[in-house]
């Protein structure tokens, strides 16, 4: 794996800066991961897109923060970019990424900003602290090699003391850690299902008993069983390895049932933040009841549902005022002037980015949206809109 | 055996397939010998298709579902089984015909991949509409008209459009306009929605139901997702490794399964309102674990008996046009031990290949 150098983005703060040396610091070990303010951008000048938009959140040590969204929102973007994978023309134009490393070995505990370290910190994270398994796992494997020698090569540059045969042991644990026989790893990657091979890519990534696993949409291409399955090995491991694990999908009843946490994107921005059951139970956003509202349900009687009018924003041509409003059923004249920010709600550990609940007294907030909303508010709600 | 289902006579039935079957033969990759290989991709499988109805075909992927799909379009000939359409026997053997294709059409997953990408929208209408006879002077106003039945409105906004300025449900509406323009009786949505964005998915299925229900046409909806073969179909039917294994209306179906594959399909289904309702098959499965003799869904099965390892099960009845390839449903009790308590494989019982 290669990254991009990039240039010392123009709108790092002073904070980025005096953290990018690697100093070891007092107990910071609750997060895992600490973002503020990360931005990034395509292209320059006129035709820039603006893909993430002054994104902040924090992970706690095995937990797991789920990432919501459509396709086009940033969702990749953001992991891309966070993790320096990001190519050009993207670039981190602001912000801070700060890994709270312990599993060093003998290093003990140290803070890493991630955007301004140099390619030699890097590659000391990735794998070891760091990992990520993507979408499409046919272009992450390298396609003329067995698969097991992708473990080997993993397992060759960050441990040198293990030998071959250690090394085929391991990758033999770790492949039959997600349920699939020692002999796969003789495999090529086309000899394998899709469902195999994204197991392939989970071993791969626990290789180095990393502290944070960031999933990009890992079990979107596959069908619902194998889905389920890869669900279920992933809590086990989870159990078992006691990683932090960032799992984005635009499937938000998935993540409903893995995340601890669930942010919800919208064209580059979060614009919802809260715990799973929270945001399931009683979700705040237009959007998140929308995308809630956007799935069949399996029980009850078949009512026509509507979903979310219009279609994703395009980043390149964006509205103003906030980015959901001409899609949104709610929409106040002062949502197609003004962004709303992202604003803790004083009840419970969430934010939302919208003016019907940060919009001051004067606004009213409709039943299905508001802190007591029931699941037959939210499902009227969606049956009666146009 | 599994005739048609209890449709009303009053709706005709548009088209008709009886013992559809599929075999392909393939040579196993394999380092030192090259094995031949029958896949059972699709084997006799029954079903009409009815004027203002939906039924759904649900199966993981590889159930043999395209293949079917395609064979009802006459695009892949079938090794054998009989077509009627609009109560013409077809044969089945022969080419299509423009007038097949033009009353038979297909809507295929990748709104991007189906519509080409150097051809504006008007452009790819006007060429199937002079395909199936349309004159040039007529084809401007159909084109027009094909875009507003799937409500891209204005017209005059997306004909002049190229794909990559579309978004994937507009594109996606314009390839099921495409289909239309040509006035079929029959639609076969392969997969219609699932590259789709989340939040435009309903707007596309809702748009089938209301061609079924105002045109009255005959849409088979081909999906992985129950919910929305729920949410969409009259009647759902379930497929296994090429076969039928549980077919009814869609409601009973998805609230009352009998077959253990598609409680495992349901079980499947992400359901943040009933986490413990969890399916928890273990094992990893391949396509491999399909058996060769008796029941398709043995290897991988919670309750298989030992009839199940020997003898392929056939469509028991067990509700009103409800059946179910299963042998926990046949009425002699002597042929069925016990019915299986509702858990799942034991640890150690895997399928490993
Ligand atoms: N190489 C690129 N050049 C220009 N724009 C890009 C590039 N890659 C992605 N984008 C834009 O960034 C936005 C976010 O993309 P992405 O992070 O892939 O979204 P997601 O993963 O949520 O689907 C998209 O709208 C896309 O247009
Ligand atoms: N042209 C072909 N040659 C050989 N095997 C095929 C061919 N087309 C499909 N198959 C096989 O038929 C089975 C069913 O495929 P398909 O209908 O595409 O499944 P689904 O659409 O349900 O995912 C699969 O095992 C597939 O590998
Ligand atoms: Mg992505
Ligand atoms: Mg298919």
């Amino acid at each position: 794996m290669s990254a991009e150098r990039l240039e010392a983005p123009p709108l790092v703060d002073e904070r980025s800066r005096s953290d990018s040396l690697v100093s070891p610091l007092p107990a910071r070990s609750d997060f895992v991961l600490d973002v503020s303010n990360f931005s990034v951008v395509y292209g320059t000048g006129e035709h820039m897109v603006r893909a993430v938009n002054d994104i902040s959140f924090t992970l706690r040590r095995s937990a797991v923060l789920g990432v919501a969204g459509e396709s086009g929102s940033g969702k990749s973007t953001l992991v891309y970019a966070m993790t320096r994978l990001l190519r050009a023309p993207g670039l981190i134009s602001g912000g801070v990424v700060n890994l709270n490393t312990t599993r060093s070995g003998d290093a003990g505990e140290e803070t890493v900003n991630l955007v301004t370290a140099s390619e030699k910190e890097l590659r000391k994270i990735r794998w070891s602290h760091v990992s990520i398994v993507l979408q499409s796992a046919l272009s992450a494997l390298n396609p003329v090699l067995r698969v097991g020698r992708d473990f080997d090569e993993v397992l060759k540059t960050h441990r040198p003391d293990m030998t071959r045969a250690q090394r085929r042991e391991r990758a033999a644990e770790l492949v039959s850690s997600v349920g699939l026989n020692e002999d796969r790893l003789d495999r090529f990657p086309h000899e394998l299902s899709g469902g195999q091979r994204q197991r392939i890519m989970i071993a791969l990534a626990l290789a180095l008993d990393p502290e944070l696993v960031i999933m990009d949409e890992p079990t979107t291409a596959l069908d619902v069983v194998t889905q389920r399955e890869i669900m279920n090995e992933l809590q086990d491991l989870r159990a078992r390895f006691d990683f932090a694990m960032i799992f984005i999908t635009h499937d938000l009843s998935l993540l409903v049932e893995i995340a601890d946490e669930i942010v919800v994107m919208y064209a580059g921005s979060i614009v919802e933040r809260a715990r799973a059951n929270e945001l399931y139970e009683a979700p705040r956003h237009p959007y998140t009841l929308g995308l809630l509202n956007s799935f069949p349900p399996m029980h009850g009687q078949r009512r026509e549902l509507t979903g979310i009018p219009g279609s994703p924003p395009d980043l390149a041509d964006l509205p103003t005022g906030c980015k959901f409003h001409s899609r949104c059923p709610y929409a106040m004249t002062r949502c197609r002037d003004e962004e709303p920010p992202l604003t803790s709600l004083g009840d419970s550990e969430r934010s939302v980015a919208c003016w019907l609940h940060v919009g001051g007294p004067g606004v009213s907030v409709p039943v299905e949206l508001s802190r007591d909303a029931t699941t037959k508010d939210r499902a009227h709600a969606n049956g009666e809109r146009p | 055996m599994s005739e048609t289902l209890n449709q009303p006579t009053s709706t005709p039935v548009q088209l008709s397939a009886r013992h559809l079957t599929r075999h392909f033969t393939t040579r196993i990759p394999g380092r030192f010998m090259k094995a031949k290989h029958v896949v059972r991709a699709v084997d006799d499988v029954s079903l009409d298709l009815v004027a203002g109805h939906v039924t759904a075909v649900v199966g993981e992927s590889g159930s043999g579902k395209s293949v079917l799909a395609r064979m009802l379009a006459r695009i892949v000939k079938p090794t054998s089984g009989e077509l009627d359409l609009e109560g013409t026997p077809i044969a089945v053997g022969a080419r299509r015909t423009l007038d097949y294709a033009s009353k038979v059409q297909l809507v295929l997953q990748d709104p991007f991949a189906s519509n080409n990408p150097v051809h504006h929208v008007r452009h790819s209408l006007e060429r199937a509409l002079l395909l199936h006879g349309a004159t040039k002077g007529t084809v401007d106003e159909l084109a027009r008209a094909a875009l507003t039945r799937v409500s891209l409105e204005p017209p005059d906004r997306f004909l002049d459009s190229y794909p990559h300025e579309l978004s994937g449900g507009q594109l996606q509406r314009v390839s099921i306009a495409r289909a239309l323009c040509v006035r079929p009786s029959v639609l076969l949505a392969d997969e219609p929605i699932s590259m789709l964005d989340v939040s435009v998915r309903l707007g596309v299925l809702n748009l089938l139901k209301g061609l079924c229900d105002n045109e009255q046409l005959a849409l088979l909806y081909i999906t992985h997702d129950i919910a929305s073969a729920r949410y969409l179909a009259d009647e759902t039917i379930v497929m296994y490794a090429g076969q039928i294994v549980e077919r009814s209306i869609s409601t009973a179906l998805v609230d009352e399964p009998t077959h253990p594959y598609t409680q495992l399909l349901i079980a499947s289904v992400p359901n943040p309102a009933d986490p413990t309702s969890q399916a928890r098959e273990k094992a990893e499965h391949t396509t491999f674990a399909v058996a060769d003799v008796g029941c398709r869904f043995a290897p991988r099965c919670p309750y298989a008996m030992d009839v199940c390892r020997t003898s392929d099960p056939p469509d028991f009845t067990v509700g009103e046009g409800h059946t179910s390839r299963c042998w926990l449903h046949a009425s002699e009790p002597e042929a069925v031990s016990e019915v299986a308590p509702p858990e799942r494989r034991r640890e150690g019982e895997t399928t490993k290949t």
